[in-house]
């Protein structure tokens, strides 16, 4: 489908004269790369409700506008950042799009660990970063990662070496700063683990200043091998005016675990996808998430496991609380090839409608090719019952604390599965705002 | 301490409290029985400010530290503040929520209101324990979620460990010995009689008279279609368990 609107074609503009203007920066193949991807965006165009893919979450408000890219790097709420970013983690900052060594502790780095930046990365780790792209069919990309490869420029590229164990949180934070209006940033990060490794990423994505309209959109390959072990968690608490859409792929080899989790706080619009392939025999993934938004929010997850192999497994359990007139929707896609024999898989999704305004479309979507498989996958809606609350009423609590503590029990569960106390601590950091607002 | 008078209420616009009168003063026991749909837990609920019910006549005093108090016009998390406490018939199941961390909350709030100091966690985990002691329930209770997975009979005692850790002045103990077995309800009213002083009054609300074996009451009433048809002493529960309610109908 292509777009005849004018926004379409101004945002073409915009990645021509972005093409024009790096000219020469890049080696040959990844100028390649960005057209192609170009192409792609170009010929698919913006989608619209139309689309099954978009069918609860208009976009109109996203594409209509015009963007430009921000006109410096330089942080301005250094304070609020550092109540979250804390030096005994492995920090890789990027304020709109670029890294920022002084917030950053990249000296000295861990043994079996590599950082750099995606442009030194395309200059120097080719074939490492070629060997991750050739893993997705450009032909078979939406839009918006189109965009970001497009755009490919900013980010940073993570190399874990074989049988590396790095204790240490690694965490990557991206974060908007600017007092401009219609910011776009396209921040892309590619992580590649070794065999029987183990790992620790938190990417956060960041905005400080509430006033401003900005749109982030973010991508993630994560190529993960034998044996290998990744804890990785996402977490989204951009300014409440502004638009995130997101990609994260995660690659897995033979008998490689991926523990993901997804924090969704902030943003306007927020559309997360997570793909996962198992793409080793007894790989197994977990994707859980959590979502909690207020006032007019939409928050779109999507998550899609393809069981590629025999003997893998998923679990994914995504809980959402809604407040106010905002809206939640999930759809979770299980594919399970012919060849993919005892697989395992498990899905749900679990809401809260705090709001007499709020709404939730829940779909899962499970395609089974394979006959020797256990498939479970179940929803609910719900709201908070009026005799847990008096229960807590008459043991003196308020009823607005009441539902603050029955809400916080609702994602207690869910907190609990993130095995790693920093992360943890940072995600409630981040809820703090969402619950006190509850 | 507490005075109800001419209490009519009901449920959406079925009227269940037909006149209700009561006076308890401090330092006493009182029990309401009455057979099934009497109205005995419908009264206990409008005590603690349950929204579903809707008062539409009479008013609820309740005097403490010299001040006296319209119930009806405060909210229930108001009441409990004031030292009202009810043990649910029902415990309602909190999940997420640890149980010391929903009770510290609870008697913070109460301390706050009353001017006492507040407690920090590791001091008020101790004085959980003690409580939790005292109703002979594991400590475990003390990290586990609120009432999740407790069997009946658990829930039923830690709504005492509750009033123990809250301390009230009135409490409205509603069908606390409903599913309970004898040896938990002789517990349950061990610890009951532990907490009566003479500055406190416990309203006991019962369907059997069993209970009252174990927790001496000073008057009973027997509760019948939303009135109270007759108040005596300790002994009408007997001549209830004896006669049931039948010949007090007429």
């Amino acid at each position: 489908m292509i777009s005849q609107s004018e926004k379409h074609e101004t945002l073409l503009n915009r990645l021509q004269e972005f093409q024009r203007r790096t000219k020469g920066e890049f080696p040959s193949w990844v100028v390649d790369l960005q057209k192609q991807s170009f192409e792609r965006a170009a010929k698919l165009g913006f989608p619209t409700l139309k689309d099954e893919e978009w069918k609860y979450t208009n976009i109109q408000p996203i594409v209509e506008r015009v963007y430009h890219f921000p006109p410096e790097t330089k942080l301005r709420e250094v304070t609020q950042l550092k109540q979250y970013v804390h030096s005994d983690d492995i920090n890789i900052v990027l304020v709109n799009g670029s890294l920022a060594q002084d917030l950053s502790n990249l000296k000295k780095l861990p043994l079996g660990l590599k950082i750099l930046t995606l442009q030194e990365a395309f200059k120097n780790n080719g074939i490492e970063l070629q060997n991750i792209f050739k893993k997705y069919d450009i032909h078979q990309e939406g839009v918006f990662v189109a965009l970001t490869k497009a755009l490919a420029h900013n980010g940073v590229y993570i190399e874990i070496t074989d049988k590396a164990i790095i204790e240490k949180v690694i965490h990557v934070v991206h974060v908007t700063s600017t007092t401009d209006t219609d910011i776009i940033t396209t921040p892309y990060t590619m992580i590649k683990i070794g065999k029987s490794a183990e790992a620790t990423i938190l990417e956060s994505y960041l905005g400080f200043n509430p006033e401003v309209i900005y749109f982030t959109n973010a991508l993630t390959d994560i190529l993960i091998h034998e044996n290998t072990t990744l804890k990785y968690c996402k977490a989204q608490s951009e300014c409440l005016k502004s638009y995130h859409i997101g990609a994260t792929r995660v690659w897995q080899e033979r008998d490689s675990n991926f523990l993901g989790f997804s924090l969704m706080v902030g943003g306007e619009i927020t559309r997360n996808n997570l793909d996962v392939v198992l793409n080793g025999k007894g790989a197994s993934a977990i994707l859980n998430g959590l979502y909690c938004v207020n006032g007019t929010q939409l928050v779109d997850n999507h998550t899609l496991v393809d069981h590629r192999q025999p003997n893998c497994t998923s679990n994914q359990l995504y809980k959402g609380i809604l407040n106010g007139s905002s809206r939640g929707v999930f759809n979770g896609k299980i594919f399970v090839q012919p060849i993919a024999q005892k697989t395992n898989s498990y899905q749900l999704n679990k809401n809260l409608l705090l709001g007499k305004e709020s709404q939730v479309n829940t779909k899962p979507q499970l395609e089974i090719e394979a006959d020797d498989v256990k498939c479970t996958h179940g929803a609910t809606i719900g709201q908070l019952n009026e005799d847990e609350i008096f229960y807590l009423q008459s043991r003196a609590i308020a009823h607005k604390d009441a539902i603050r503590m029955l809400s916080h029990g609702f994602v207690d569960d869910i907190l609990s599965t993130i095995q790693n106390q920093t992360i943890c601590q940072k995600l409630n950091l981040l809820l703090e705002p969402t619950f006190a607002a509850l | 301490m507490l005075q109800i008078k001419n209490l009519h209420a009901g449920i959406n616009g079925v009227p269940i409290v037909k006149g209700v009168d009561l006076q308890i003063n401090a330092g006493e026991v009182h029990a309401i029985m009455g057979p099934n749909g009497s109205g005995k837990s419908t009264l206990a609920k409008i005590i603690a400010g349950h929204p579903q019910y809707a008062v539409t006549q009479g008013e609820i005093l309740y005097e403490v530290n010299f001040k006296k108090i319209n119930v009806l016009e405060l909210e229930p998390e108001e009441r409990a503040r004031e030292g009202i406490f009810m043990a649910f018939q029902y415990p309602v199941e909190v999940p997420g929520v640890s149980t010391s961390v929903f009770l510290r909350a609870a008697f913070n709030e109460i301390c706050k209101h009353q001017g006492a100091e507040e407690m920090d966690p590791i001091e008020f985990d101790e004085y959980l324990r003690q409580k939790i002691k005292l109703l002979g329930m594991d400590e475990k209770f003390v990290n586990r979620a609120v009432n999740v997975d407790f069997s009946g009979g658990e829930k039923k005692r830690h709504e005492i460990v509750q009033m123990a850790v809250l301390n009230p002045r009135l409490a409205v103990l509603d069908e606390t010995d409903s599913g309970l077995d004898i040896d938990s309800m002789k517990i349950v009213a061990d610890g009951v009689n532990k907490l009566r002083r003479k500055d406190n009054a416990i309203l006991v609300i019962t369907h059997y008279q069993r209970l009252l074996n174990y927790i001496i009451p000073d008057f009973v009433h027997v509760l019948y279609e939303g009135t109270i048809v007759r108040s005596a002493g300790k002994e009408l529960a007997l001549q209830v368990e004896e006669q049931g309610y039948d010949w007090l109908a007429q």
